[in-house]
């Protein structure tokens, strides 16, 4: 009957909206540093360590530092549970007040890509989201750092072939991926890889409500016999493969993740029988590097990590702190180039574009050996750092390789398509026209 | 005393049937399309827009296409995310194929395709009742979105399997897309929105409105009076699922931006039928008030710490809200199983007394 | 041709090619079955009692691993946190029973099925809250389940078959047994079925209400418990479990919502031909994941033929 009467409630909705979404007012000398977090959901025990990471690197900083040159860091999280809807409206929620966006899933890196022109606030995907983000010139305002998808898989493959890709000729190769976005980055590159050094290429989907039951999967492995299988898990996909990997008696040394696919957690709940499984990884734990020990004494046996037990010395952990390494140095090379204290979003953008992080400076962070050195240009937005094969060795992950590196030959042209490709299809999209 | 109906005579049966037989309403209605075109747009900010004001709207829509399944014509359906995917799905493909095509005609025609897709599942719906029929369209939500998945061409063979919407200009302005400003999306949904809701009002009221609400009262009674069960079902599945894929259509262009298939997963169709049943099955105006409380609240609420200045992480914010949602959903079963639509409508007679109590 | 000899020879001849590949085929499939035979079994109790169409169920299977595993990591013994669990799964009934069940008497059924989303919601909020969303470690070895696998070498092949697996099946037996019996036999399992056959008439007789359904929800709880157990042993416990719920909704579709036999029946079969059907048409042909729909097509098209489900009750239109 009464059609629109419906909307009285409203006006009191948005009265309290009006309320809760006034910026807060920053404090004079501080720079917020909102993480769009999930430590909740089906991907919560990979996502909780490196959630600690970040967080207790900025605490530390803040305790033995004062902050950056003196400007506190306000880190912040907002809760996504790595579901879309929520991360969409964290974004909203936070665009205003955070210097930059971790969107965390590359679903939401999707959705928050398109606006980042538009909104000016920097996109920091560390080792995730869309690998042609690396291409600078078209996306201006998002970054990538250290390495895209597709340098992980030209690692990985020049990894198991001993360094000769040639060597893969008529081999097979399966790739056990997440059925989402994620999962589906490397394919388009493995597949060129395919076509040029001429070994068959399989994915095999594992749908997100299959995480835990892939037994239909690894029934597929057995029967298609592959050469290696190369997995992009995330959350429970992990310990699910693993498992079932064990129980199909395939064999452990011919079984090698993405960095996100290396996760203790995960890795504990297979324990030795595990034992041989690789997975690529930027990052190199050392609880004994100078940060590690002043975020061990400044933040944890100061009784304000949120960490359990081992958590410490975990992968993902020393990762989390990396990622907020890169935040860290992207403000101080803006607060340099730009004699300010307080950088503005627009400044973080030209800090993060003029990364510099050699072996020099990385020891000067205390952070010597933790990551391969990479600087960033505002053509290459990722660095393309390279990365370390790690095993696991029934208790913990250990290197077992030197540094690799991807091979940007058969990468560049797949970005360079890639990137015109998604400008073409929001146009009018603005390009950086200014970089060579 | 403000709603007193007293010396408002109706002189024939065209104006007892009117759409508003007490003139208090067209007046409250009135003052509410105010706020919502004129009011709401000088005042709301671009968090409001669209953390609040545009998701209320699709999703009143969506639960609005649910419910004339559900609550007109009771069929009980759990499949509303899917059918959203395919009117979401049959605009990104009508405007990446034909680019000229007008957002508006793009979004309506979307409709057709989910409100087909409706059909071929609702066709269990002759021989199928109860929840064997709510598992059955749970098969249609499953079988669809594993279709977005796999099927390529559906999201033009990109690497990511995403669906991205570009910008697109109507009569020189942009309404969707990266570069759309919040207020113009806001404007576009709101009048879309209200249009159809004029049209269901109608729907429901007419001749096909009666056939379907006898058809959920009693089928059988309603077959032996001469109502065609087959036609019934079936135009209900239509006109439903139409209105869930333009919901679907709006709900990717004018507010995400972007999707992906995981989006329609049956996380959706459950926070739809919340809206639905909490706003109370069988009426028009719940499916706002639905809304209203399950998308704002959880923003609200998580919101509320930190204005609050208290020290709690976000991570037990999301736990507590998942729970306070929970309660609040078994809260207001308790207290009106019918819905936040009977609940305005006690407090409408209770006003039309007051302060005379007989 | 090619099309037809795709879908209709060459998934045979590829069956015969590999004898004891579809030996592992079929025992996956058979063990996935029992499992959803088992959430099965836990919605038919509640529904046949109460006419309630519970989704609770998948994360009370997630609750109650949880909160095995959890009292396990604060020290206690694993043979007492079993008994301990069961207690809590009690008080949860009993919560369930007063606080929503009981004002909720005489509603249509949608608002009971509502009702049990809320449930849902509630717990998994509550359980993320408590144990947090780490994947915990089923504690299989503390509570003497094998974990060794026996191998056999048919056909020249080879087929593995997890002992905890084994395990899973003969403990899905016994329960189910002792479940018949009960029904069958006590008091308060026929209490049960007769107010699943007719609530007034039971409740003229003295069945207490209240009674019946703490009962039946406890039940439902054991159930919870033994599904979490095996299933968390095979994969982790974590809240991703919660999903394998949907799985037995075409089981009981497929069985009949009041049919106990039904739910095994129906359970196994569906394990079985979705692992068929995923390896032999879906990789092949469809691009895989079929397991997410192909239950609910194959269960959707059995009830066009049968619209009560294989073992349901037979429909009967009064007017």
């Amino acid at each position: 009957m009464k059609t629109f009467l419906k909307k009285t409630l409203l006006p009191a909705a948005l009265l309290v909206g009006t309320v809760l979404s006034v910026p807060a007012i920053a404090a004079e000398d501080a720079i917020n540093v909102t993480n769009l977090s999930y430590r909740t959901g089906p991907f919560a025990a990979t996502g909780t360590p490196l959630m600690n990471g970040q967080r207790d690197y900025m605490l530390m900083l803040n305790e033995r530092d004062g902050g950056v040159n003196g400007v506190k860091l306000n880190y912040d999280e907002c809760e996504t549970g790595y579901n879309t809807e929520k991360g969409a409206e964290c974004y909203e929620k936070t665009k205003a007040t955070s210097i930059v966006t971790q969107p965390w899933s590359t679903g939401i890196t999707l959705q928050v890509l398109p606006k980042s022109n538009v909104d000016k606030v920097p996109i920091l995907a560390p080792g995730y989201g869309f690998s042609p983000m690396t291409d600078g010139k078209v996306f201006q305002w998002a970054f990538n750092p250290p390495a895209t998808y597709w340098d992980g898989a030209s690692m990985i493959l020049k990894a198991i072939s001993d360094g000769n890709v040639e060597n893969l000729k008529g081999k097979k190769i399966v790739l056990l991926h997440l059925d989402a976005p994620y999962g589906k980055e490397p394919i388009p590159l493995i597949q060129a890889y395919a076509d040029k050094y001429g070994f068959t290429f399989l994915p095999i989907p594992v749908g997100v409500k299959e995480m835990q039951n892939q037994s239909a999967q690894w029934l597929q492995i057995r029967r298609e016999r592959p050469d290696f299988v190369l997995m992009w898990g995330w959350g429970a996909m992990n310990v699910g493969a693993v498992t079932e990997a064990v129980k199909t008696k395939f064999p452990m040394d011919k079984f090698v993740g993405i960095w996100w696919s290396g996760h203790d957690g995960d890795m504990k709940s297979v324990g030795e029988a595990g034992k041989g499984y690789r997975s690529l990884s930027w990052s190199l734990p050392d609880s004994n590097s100078q940060v590690m020990q002043d975020i061990k004494k400044y933040v944890v046996d100061a009784g304000k990590s949120q960490i359990g037990e081992g958590e410490f010395d975990w992968v993902f952990y020393q990762r989390g702190v990396l990622i907020s390494m890169f935040t860290v140095e992207g403000i101080k090379a803006a607060q340099e180039h730009f004699g300010t204290k307080v950088v503005n979003p627009e400044q973080l953008r030209w800090g993060l574009e003029n990364l510099k992080l050699d072996e020099a400076k990385l020891a000067s962070i205390g952070m010597s050996g933790m990551i391969g050195p990479f600087s960033t240009a505002c053509n290459n937005h990722a660095g393309h750092a390279g990365a370390w094969m790690m095993q696991w060795d029934g208790g913990k992950f250990a290197k077992v390789s030197d540094l690799l590196s991807a091979d940007q030959d058969m990468i560049a042209p797949l970005v360079e398509a890639e990137a015109k490709k998604y400008a073409e299809a929001n146009a009018p999209w603005p390009v950086n026209e200014e970089c060579k | 005393m403000l709603y007193r109906t007293a010396g408002q005579f109706k002189t024939s049966y065209y104006a007892d049937h009117a759409l508003f037989p007490v003139r208090q309403d067209a007046m409250l209605l009135g003052f509410i399309l105010l706020l919502a075109f004129v009011v709401f747009p000088m005042t709301a900010d671009e968090f409001v827009f669209k953390a609040l004001l545009v998701p209320v709207l699709i999703y009143a829509l969506a639960a609005l296409g649910l419910n004339i399944l559900t609550g007109f014509a009771g069929q009980l359906s759990l499949g509303t995310g899917a059918f959203m995917g395919v009117g979401a799905y049959a605009c990104y493909k009508l405007v990446s194929i034909f680019p000229e095509m007008n957002i508006v005609v793009a979004i309506a025609l979307s409709g057709f395709f989910s409100a087909a897709v409706g059909v071929a599942f609702g066709l269990p719906s002759l021989r199928i009742k109860g929840f064997y029929l709510a598992i059955a369209t749970l098969a249609a939500q499953f079988f669809l979105v594993w279709l977005f998945e796999k099927w390529a061409w559906l999201y033009n063979y990109n690497s990511s399997g995403a669906i991205q919407v570009p910008n697109i200009d109507m009569f020189g302005v942009t309404v969707a897309g990266p570069n759309a400003s919040a207020v113009v999306q806001y404007y576009f949904v709101l009048c879309v929105v209200s249009l159809i809701t004029l049209l269901s009002i109608n729907i429901t009221r007419g001749r096909i409105g009666r056939i379907w609400k006898s058809v959920r009262d009693m089928d059988i009674a309603a077959e032996l009076v001469g109502i065609n069960l087959m036609k019934a079902k079936l135009s209900a599945f239509a006109v439903s699922s139409y209105i869930v894929g333009i919901a679907g259509a709006l709900f990717v262009f004018l507010w995400r931006g972007a999707a992906e298939p995981v989006l329609f997963d049956i996380p959706l169709s459950f926070r739809v039928l919340f809206i639905a049943i909490i706003g109370g099955l069988g009426s028009i105006l719940g499916n706002y008030l639905g809304a209203i409380l399950i998308v704002a609240l959880p923003v609200v609420i998580s919101a509320l710490p930190s204005a609050l200045g208290l020290p709690v992480s976000s991570a037990t914010v999301e736990h507590l809200n998942t729970m306070i949602i929970g309660a609040l959903i078994i809260a207001f079963l308790i207290i009106e199983p019918h819905g936040l639509a009977r609940f305005w409508a006690i407090i409408r007679e209770k006003l039309i007394m007051w302060p005379f109590p007989h | 041709m090619e099309f037809l000899n795709s879908i209709l020879v060459k998934p045979f001849s590829d069956m015969f090619a590999a004898p004891d590949f579809l030996i592992q085929v079929l025992w996956e499939g058979l063990v996935a079955g029992v499992l959803y035979a088992l959430i099965a079994l836990g919605f038919v109790l509640i529904y046949k009692s109460s006419r309630i169409f519970n989704f609770a169920q998948g994360i009370m299977v997630v609750f109650a691993a949880l909160t095995l595993v959890g009292l396990h990591e604060k020290g206690v013994p694993a043979l007492l946190a079993v008994p301990m669990t069961l207690g809590v799964m009690f008080l949860l009934a009993v919560a369930i029973e007063r606080v929503v069940l009981r004002p909720l008497v005489n509603q249509p059924d949608i608002i009971l099925f509502m009702a049990t989303i809320g449930i849902t919601l509630f717990l998994v909020g509550f359980g993320e809250l408590i144990f947090g969303g780490e994947n915990k470690v089923m504690i299989t070895e503390q509570l003497h389940i094998p974990t060794g696998s026996f191998e056999f070498e048919p056909f020249g092949g080879f087929v593995s078959i997890e002992q905890k697996d084994v395990t899973a099946v003969i403990g899905a037996v016994l329960l189910v047994g002792g479940l018949i019996l009960f029904l069958n036999r006590s008091k308060m399992g026929r209490a049960i079925r007769a107010l699943g056959d007719d609530h007034q008439a039971a409740l003229s007789v003295g069945i207490s209400l209240s009674t019946i359904w703490v009962l039946v929800w406890f039940i439902a709880g054991v159930i919870a418990l033994a599904t979490g157990i095996v299933w968390g042993a095979r994969a982790g416990v974590s809240f991703a479990l919660e999903v394998i719920a949907f799985k037995a909704l075409p089981v009981l579709m497929l069985g009949g919502l009041e049919s106990v036999l039904g739910a095994i029946v129906g359970g196994i079969a569906i394990g079985v031909l979705e692992k068929l059907f995923e390896i032999y048409w879906g990789q092949p042909l469809l691009g895989g994941n079929t397991e997410t729909w192909f239950a609910f097509v194959f269960a959707l098209i059995v009830l066009l033929f049968r619209p009560q489900g294989l073992f349901g009750e037979r429909i009967i239109e009064r007017v």
